[in-house]
């Protein structure tokens, strides 16, 4: 039951009858008993809504920033006609703030017997799986004044995937892995490096890599080309604790890391390489297996759109026992973490060495821009102390990263912004040297 | 088209009285309880000195008695209906006088002295009085014992002794009765009021209760002052009560008085009549088109409360994810700093870093950046030797004294980093 605004009109003009025909107790009933007859009348003929069937289609997925289509589907199997609003509700995030009332209500009329389809765009404004909550429909009555309402609850689930705004560094990122290739003339020598083909030698080549035997079959001298090897494991490790929580700038720390991460496996599987994701805290949230190129990138922007970062300290042993479990000998792992001096020091440093014995590791950290800022400050005292403050936090992230380095870690922090490609700048330089 | 599970989330009529029942059934059972208690404890519903009570202090021995002898007892508990019925030929019994407003004393005062009955007043204290009786004054109360009459009065020497007390009253008037006096004052006071009238006042209304008629003389003293004329009217006054049974105006006779009550009280629509003070006296003013027009506006008012009240579904909720500002360590760390004056460790802090940034500038080996006898030559050795700074004290010194040296010395460490980068 619902009344509407030509009610209280209504009962609002009743005043001047009773106030200018009839004061008293019977201009009061001649206004409002009929009134109320028209209330109940017009509530009883609106059509009903427990006996409307609803049926959803549309979009189940979309990249954030972009929107989403969820089309619904309303049957009026009444033999009644229906007008009615309908107000499609999601989580409020689903759409930019202050839009929400306009984007979720429907206005429509729907004759006996037939249906019609509303469409609710959604845009919404995290990562993560959204749900649409319930279907509320006031249905007016023929005269406008009173409306039946109900709920029903028809399922739908949009997932949000990550943005993968870094996209726009693969272009580059790929060109220096051609030049990797041995495709160009650039040679890059390393101990990991395979057998790739013989040319003719040019100026500038490294005497190094002149293959004597094979110029003494020829005429003219010939060096071998290297090439760096493929099919080796990358494994994408997320830490979803509490450091991964921080807001850096607008974003949290998680979402640079699964920023930089897309990237890596973008840029892993182009270069022939197994690319595996695993996100962990106190338990294992997200595990991607290392797959071909094909379906590597689906598979984890799938896996990491409902991770969020919890407020709970990482549990490192567990993670690294992880990790050795899923990735074979001989692997890139890519550990996007806080460098924060009390975590690493107590969490990741004793278990460092069981993970560097076997694999090559990268520690990935977003820095806040805010400490650098704070660093700079000069002129007030207030200022100064947030210098020093700054200069503190900095050194102590400098002597932490120089620890891991004592490790053989490379060690990437940075801004949240370029993380993604420092990150995939690591991988390429690893590759070159021939260290996976 | 397929038929599905019904989605429907609002509840079908069978739930809702399956949930509703339960409370239904209580309230049935208290309403009923409730109707139960009153129909059994009905009569005991009356108050002190109700004719109708018979409680121990009710009055309806007295009541009985007085029918008995022919006399028609009404009450009222209005003191409109009260002086209505008042007249020459009858007695008005005012069981409780202190709870009359002032409006309804100058009424009752002035029905008195017009009417021509005969008033009875039940232990009117000092306010009463200044109101009813303005020559009678009080005396200090007494404890209410059986008294003996003392006084000429034919009514009290026949009755004999009976149970009085409570207020004692003197009077100057001319023609009064001073009857059962406690202490030298009389508790019961018998005046002259004017048309022929008179007025009784009684310090204790004991000798009409029910548990007391029978004693000493009570129920003859009772009779006597009660009985006299053969109409009785028995009002009993209340807080609830608030008329006056006439609008105070200068000239009108008893009888006008009460008619002019009657017609008020009769007629419709005129809500204010039984108001007392200034509302009434305003309401009075505002046409009736108004008052009426208001109230159409309110039932509009509540009708469009419903209207904006009624969302279009709850609420959605939704879990959000923690974020914290990363920074926000740091930032809490400068504020201690700023809070404790920590110059030492923030000039530490600020030398340790422009060390940090100066190594590497200078050649110098990491391990020897905070090694003053590697760097400080170092850096000497960049620098023009005009410049009065000493580099030894700028980057190893002693803490600043005071927060402006703190400031001079983040400036001169950011100079002496700019020069070496630009020598």
């Amino acid at each position: 039951m619902a009344l509407t605004g030509r009610t209280a009109l209504l009962a609002a003009l009743g005043t001047l009858p009773v106030g200018f025909l009839a004061p008293g107790w019977a201009g009061m009933l001649a206004v409002n008993v009929p009134l109320l007859l028209a209330i109940l009348c017009d509530y009883a003929w609106a059509a009903p809504v427990r006996t409307l069937h609803f049926t959803r289609s549309g979009d189940t997925s979309v990249r954030l920033g972009d929107s989403a289509d969820v089309s619904l589907t309303v049957t009026n199997a009444s033999s009644r006609r229906m007008r009615a609003e309908l107000r499609d509700a999601w989580p409020p995030s689903s759409w930019a703030p202050g839009t929400a009332a306009g984007a979720s209500r429907h206005r429509l009329r729907v004759p006996a017997g037939e249906r019609r389809t509303v469409t609710t765009r959604l845009t919404p404004t995290r990562r993560g799986d959204r749900h649409a909550d319930r279907v509320t429909v006031r249905s007016y009555g023929p005269l406008g004044l009173a409306a039946r309402q109900g709920a029903h609850r028809v399922p739908w689930a949009v997932r949000v995937l990550p943005p993968f705004t870094s996209r726009r560094h693969l272009p580059s990122r790929l060109a220096r892995l051609r030049e990797l290739d041995g495709r160009t003339s650039v040679l890059t020598r390393g101990q990991g490096t395979e057998f790739d083909s013989l040319r003719d030698y040019v100026p500038g080549d490294d005497t190094r890599s002149i293959d004597w035997r094979a110029t003494a079959r020829r005429s003219s001298v010939a060096v071998r080309t290297w090439r760096p090897e493929r099919d080796r494991h990358v494994l994408a490790v997320l830490d979803t604790g509490r450091t991964s929580a921080g807001r850096v700038g607008d974003v949290p720390r998680l979402d640079a890391a699964m920023d930089a991460a897309l990237l890596l496996a973008a840029l892993g599987t182009r270069a022939g390489d197994r690319v595996g994701l695993l996100a962990h805290d106190r338990r294992l949230r997200a595990q991607v297996p290392g797959r071909g190129a094909g379906d590597t990138l689906p598979a984890m922007v799938e896996a990491m759109a409902p991770l969020e970062a919890e407020l709970v300290e990482t549990d490192m042993r567990a993670l690294v026992a992880t990790v050795l479990q899923s990735a074979p000998r001989g692997s890139l792992v890519v550990l996007f973490t806080g460098l924060d001096a009390a975590p690493v020091e107590e969490g990741l440093l004793p278990v460092l060495p069981q993970l560097t014995r076997g694999h090559t590791v990268v520690v990935a950290s977003a820095a806040d821009p805010r400490v650098a800022e704070m660093s700079q400050g000069r002129g007030s005292i207030e200022r100064v102390y947030e210098a020093a403050a700054g200069a503190q936090v900095g050194a102590q992230r400098g002597r932490i990263a120089s620890r891991l380095q004592r490790y053989g870690v490379t060690v990437v922090d940075t801004a949240p912004e370029n993380l993604a490609p420092s990150v995939a700048d690591a991988y390429l330089s690893l590759k070159a040297a021939g260290r996976l | 088209m397929k038929t599905a599970a019904p989605t429907s989330l609002s509840p079908t009529g069978q739930q809702v009285w399956a949930r509703a029942r339960g409370a239904l059934a209580v309230v049935a059972l208290l309403v009923a309880a409730g109707i139960t208690m009153a129909a059994l404890r009905s009569d005991g519903g009356f108050g002190r000195l109700d004719p109708r009570s018979t409680a121990p202090a009710g009055s309806r021995a007295a009541a009985e008695l007085l029918r008995d002898q022919g006399v028609s007892v009404h009450p009222a508990t209005t003191l409109g209906d009260a002086l209505a019925a008042a007249g020459s030929g009858t007695t008005l019994l005012v069981t409780d006088p202190g709870l009359l407003s002032h409006a309804q004393q100058d009424a009752l005062h002035h029905a008195m002295s017009t009417a021509g009955g005969r008033t009875v007043l039940l232990a009117p204290d000092r306010d009463a009085l200044i109101g009813l009786v303005p020559e009678v004054a009080t005396e200090p109360p007494v404890p209410v014992t059986p008294l003996d009459p003392g006084c000429s009065l034919p009514t009290a020497d026949r009755a004999g002794d009976a149970e009085l007390g409570g207020h004692r009253y003197t009077t100057g008037a001319r023609g009064a009765d001073l009857c059962y006096p406690s202490g030298g004052a009389p508790t019961l006071l018998r005046l002259d009021a004017g048309a022929g009238g008179e007025t009784v006042l009684l310090g204790a209304p004991d000798l009409l209760y029910n548990d007391r008629l029978d004693e000493h003389g009570n129920a003859s003293l009772a009779l006597q002052l009660l009985g006299a004329h053969p109409e009785l009217i028995w009002y009993m006054p209340s807080f609830g009560d608030t008329s006056t049974g006439t609008t105070p105006a200068p000239g009108d006779s008893a009888d006008g008085h009460g008619d002019g009550a009657a017609d008020r009280e009769d007629g419709p629509g005129d809500r204010a009549a039984d108001r007392p003070g200034e509302e009434s006296s305003f309401l009075d003013l505002v046409p009736d088109g108004w008052v009426w027009g208001t109230v159409q506006l309110g039932v509009a008012a509540l009708l469009a409360a419903v209207w904006r009240a009624r969302r279009l579904g709850p609420l959605v909720t939704e879990r959000l994810p923690v974020s914290v500002p990363a920074a926000e360590t740091a930032e809490g760390r400068a504020r201690l700093y700023r809070q404790v004056a920590a110059r030492e460790r923030a000039s530490a802090s600020l030398r340790s870093a422009a060390r940090a940034r100066l190594a590497p500038l200078l050649g110098v080996a990491a391990a020897d950046t905070h090694t003053p006898d590697v760097l400080v030559p170092a850096v000497a050795a960049r620098l023009s030797q005009d410049a009065a700074r000493d580099p030894h004290t700028l980057l190893f010194g002693p803490a600043p004294a005071d927060d402006a040296a703190l400031i001079r010395l983040a400036d001169q460490l950011d100079a002496l980093e700019r020069e070496v980068r630009t020598s």
